[in-house]
């Protein structure tokens, strides 16, 4: 008997005991409904998915990436090499031991790195109290094991490597007791989160970023208790980390309304359990107080539950989390999950937004605007109606935007392209009815449904070869919502649209000098359909000063109008148009491009030291009528 | 106690699409902070509007099908007979048709109980109904009756809840058919609102064309004549003489 023969019997007790705990703590999403899992190509594609997807998302922070390298390889490949040492001939050999240690050695490197962020001065973004002590149990398992590695390569057999193996039994009970409710228990269910995700879509270069229809004859519509999720979406809860690079990118936690991505997850992450763990991150900021009383059948929201109503509310539906989560967990699900319940079963919905889910169901238009004033916008602007054409080569969706003047001028520019370019385009005119985006953000699914069918039917009567339209929400709609409700449609965005036309020569453009130019990335263009090219193309076929902001492309900040925030209206410490702008003017830029109705209403209505907001069809229209010579030369 | 809401076959005043009107809905809300099950009533053809009520609180829907053009008034009055609630709400005015706001009245007169117009808030203890009625300029005058009573809702009531779709599957309808009662008043003209020019005051009409503009654009002064401290047979004449002067009674019969 030696230490060394000692630390593979107690890596292969570890093992077990890790088993049980893993056993105890997969038990749990049993709760959940069902969930249909293709676990024969989940479980083969883990590899894949961990070293390309989950790479993809934890090298954008090469420090944390390599510290994790480090830490989970050394750790498991010693672990591994170490319980071998049980088979007689490796156990004795001099050469394996010094492999041992070399992995170990690596581990203890990543450890150490896992230390140096939070010590001496934790990051706000990262949690303290187990993931405090975590670096500590690492440090010890592993420098333990080394010792006693060292101790068998070089054959020394001394107190050294007993002393090692004690320590290296004390923080590896340490880790697997942290397996169930502690920091280790993202590597158990983020492996099976990756086997079971929701939307393996996701894995397979789809966006897969479409709301799941609610299924309207449920017995209960919604998520309500834990118990009403599928079992996948608690696993996915449980695979949370607590890295804070949610936090950091949600534009509700920066503006200081009661909204944190990474609290939200664990509070539903604690939601089922008996013994909750105790959270030790960032609080939702300003929150009202909740009683904070869980349980698998206990209710999520309210006062007297965990999660208070204005924390839900506060969500723009703008994915930025989403796009950060390393452990590819679905937050905008969960809260639009949480919603439907709220707004379907409890009719519980923010105080201003009832008027618009109201008109919505009754008019058809969240505004209780005409559908026929819907068109005003272009009084003197030849815009045909497709049912007086019967067909045409662009139908152009137009989008509740079109009500309001500032959107107006876009639309109307877009129009006069559409003239100048000799597109033959048409409008649906008093038959275009809302494309439901609001409804559905707010949770109110059965409006929704009740508009998608009828927009479908409706469209169903035309032939066309694709849909314009210059608001990326009813093009994420009627591209990736509609196909559920059988509305297949080739939908295509006006920055898209005007880079082809530009492409082609059927837009002579002139270089407009506007000084220096910013692009944000309208989120539901941007995160949600992945188009962050095609205007940056465009607008640099301007020949503009363009330049980037920190936060652009698929990591762009939100500007606050999605999800049906701006109705919803809940209180914060600042406004997110407000912080987007700043970010505006810390790059220089005097002009800031948008492609969104709401992007260009929540900027516009920032004051102070603005840029000057122009959509990108006014900066082509601009651009053309500068070259009215080459123009006639192209035509 | 027990509550029930009359609706109406109410039209959205802007698509025209079947919906609840505003008023009734906030009624629905009113009953519910009195009884947790609120039932509604409604008379006429079909209930497609009443029907969206369900999801907006109301538990249960009692239709009384009749004809349309039809007075809802016997079928209501019947139902009311066989429901006996403690308390009718209604709208201020039907969301469609004449829009009159002379139903809540006349169901009042036939039932022979007392009716509040303009609630914004109700209570009830032991019995009595306490209204808080709205006055113009955002005035309030507190009532407080003996149940059973008519109440009319007031568009500055608390909002109402949002739709529901749980709550309109949970709903229960009972139809039955109502009392049919054609309407033996004339028809009814209807126009489209034209503007009325505004009358140039008679002094203005000869004079030049400063006083006509003065007398246009101005509002006119408060007029009539002063008395100070007048007996009552003397007060009581002059407004006689000014009633008769404006129209609003007819002129002295030869006396």
């Amino acid at each position: 008997m030696n230490a060394a023969l000692g630390l593979s019997l107690v890596i292969v007790a570890l093992a077990v005991l890790a088993a049980v705990e893993g056993a105890r703590t997969a038990r749990r999403w049993r709760i959940g409904r069902s969930a249909r899992v293709d676990w024969r190509t989940g479980l083969a594609a883990i590899p894949k998915r961990y070293l390309v997807d989950v790479h993809h998302v934890v090298a954008r922070d090469p420090y944390a990436a390599r510290m994790h390298a480090l830490a989970a390889g050394g750790l498991i490949a010693g672990s591994v090499l170490a319980a071998l040492g049980l088979m007689p001939p490796l156990g004795h050999a001099h050469l394996f031991w010094g492999a041992v240690a070399l992995a170990f050695l690596v581990a203890l490197a990543g450890g150490a790195m896992v230390g140096r962020r939070r010590y001496p001065a934790k990051p706000a973004r990262l949690s303290g109290g187990a993931f405090q002590r975590l670096p500590l149990l690492l440090a010890a398992y592993v420098g333990g094991a080394l010792l006693v590695a060292l101790d068998a390569a070089s054959g020394l057999a001394g107190p050294l490597g007993w002393l090692g193996l004690a320590v290296a039994a004390a923080g590896g009970f340490g880790l697997v007791r942290q397996l169930a409710d502690g920091p280790m228990r993202h590597a158990l269910a983020g492996a099976l989160h990756l086997a079971a995700h929701p939307r393996p879509g996701r894995f397979e270069g789809e966006r897969a970023t479409a709301l799941i229809p609610a299924d309207l004859d449920a017995p209960r519509l919604g998520v309500a208790v834990p118990a009403d999720f599928a079992w996948n979406r608690l696993l996915g809860f449980d695979a949370c980390i607590q890295c804070g690079r949610c936090e950091v990118a949600c534009p509700a936690f920066a503006a200081g309304q009661p909204l944190n991505p990474k609290k939200l997850i664990q509070d539903l992450a604690g939601s089922f359990k008996a013994e909750p763990p105790t959270y030790a991150g960032s609080p939702y900021p300003q929150a009202p107080p909740v009683a904070g009383l869980g349980g698998p059948e206990r209710p999520i929201v309210g006062a007297g539950a965990l999660i208070h109503p204005d924390t839900l509310w506060s969500c723009t539906t703008c994915r930025a989390c989403v796009e950060e989560c390393p452990m590819m967990i679905e937050h905008v699900d969960a809260i639009v999950d949480l919603r439907r319940f709220q707004t379907m079963e409890l009719a519980a919905v923010p105080a201003g937004a009832i008027p618009a889910l109201s008109e919505s169901r009754y008019a058809e238009e969240p505004g209780g605007r005409p559908l026929a004033a819907r068109t005003d916008f272009a009084a003197g602007l030849p815009l045909p109606l497709i049912a007086a054409k019967g067909s045409c080569d662009v139908l152009l969706w137009l989008g509740s935007g079109a009500y309001e003047l500032r959107h107006g001028r876009t639309l109307r520019a877009l129009v006069e392209l559409l003239r100048k370019a000799g597109i033959d385009y048409a409008v649906l005119g008093p038959e275009e009815r809302d494309c439901g985006d609001l409804a559905r953000r707010l949770g109110d699914e059965a409006t929704f449904a009740d508009l998608a069918r009828a927009n479908i039917a409706t469209l169903s009567r035309y032939s066309f070869r694709r849909i314009l339209t210059a608001d990326p929400h009813a093009l994420h709609v009627l591209r990736n919502e509609y196909p559920a409700f059988d509305g297949r449609y080739e939908v295509i965005h006006h920055s898209a649209f005007l880079d082809e036309l530009a492409a082609d020569g059927r837009l002579a453009l002139a270089a407009a000098p506007a000084g220096r130019l910013a692009y944000h990335d309208p989120c539901y263009l941007g995160r949600y359909n992945g188009e962050t090219d095609a205007p940056r193309r465009l607008l640099d076929r301007l020949g503009l000063e363009r330049v980037e902001m920190e936060r652009h492309g698929k990591r762009a900040m939100c500007c606050g109008g999605g999800g049906g925030a701006p109705v919803s209206d809940v209180a914060g410490e600042r406004r997110i148009p407000d912080l987007r702008m700043a970010q505006v003017r810390a790059v220089g830029a005097t002009t800031v491009a948008v492609a969104c109705p709401q992007c260009a209403a929540m900027l516009e209505g920032v004051t102070g030291d603005v840029a000057e907001v122009r959509d990108l069809a006014e900066l082509v229209l601009a651009a053309v009528e500068a070259a009215p010579v080459a123009q006639g030369a192209a035509r | 106690m027990k509550t029930l809401v009359l609706l109406s076959d109410a039209r959205h005043p802007v698509s025209g699409r079947p919906a609840p009107t505003a008023t009734e809905l906030q009624a629905i809300n009113l009953a519910r902070g009195l009884a947790d099950e609120v039932s509604g009533l409604h008379a006429g053809p079909d209930a497609e509007a009443a029907r969206g009520a369900l999801g907006h609180g109301l538990a249960r829907l009692e239709h009384r099908e009749i004809p349309a053009g039809h007075d809802p008034l016997p079928s209501l009055l019947a139902a009311i007979g066989s429901e006996a609630p403690d308390l009718v709400l209604a709208g201020r005015r039907a969301g469609a048709g004449a829009q009159t706001g002379l139903l809540p009245y006349r169901l009042a007169e036939a039932l022979g109980w007392p009716i509040v117009a303009d609630a914004v808030a109700l209570a009830v203890d032991g019995g009595v109904l306490e209204v808080i009625q709205a006055l113009p300029k955002g005035a309030r005058r507190r009532w407080r009756l003996r149940l059973p009573a008519v109440v009319t809702v007031h568009p500055a009531a608390p909002a109402a809840a949002s739709f529901a779709l749980g709550t309109a599957r949970k709903g229960q309808v009972g139809a039955a058919i109502g009392i049919p009662a054609p309407l033996d008043e004339p028809a009814m003209e209807e126009r489209p609102y034209r503007p009325r020019p505004r009358l140039i005051a008679s002094a203005a009409a000869g004079a030049g064309a400063a006083e006509r503009l003065r007398a246009a654009t101005q509002a006119a002064g408060p007029g009539g004549r002063v008395m100070v401290d007048p007996s009552p047979e003397e007060a009581a004449q002059a407004i006689l003489d000014h009633l008769r002067a404006i129209g609003v009674l007819k002129p002295a019969s030869g006396r």
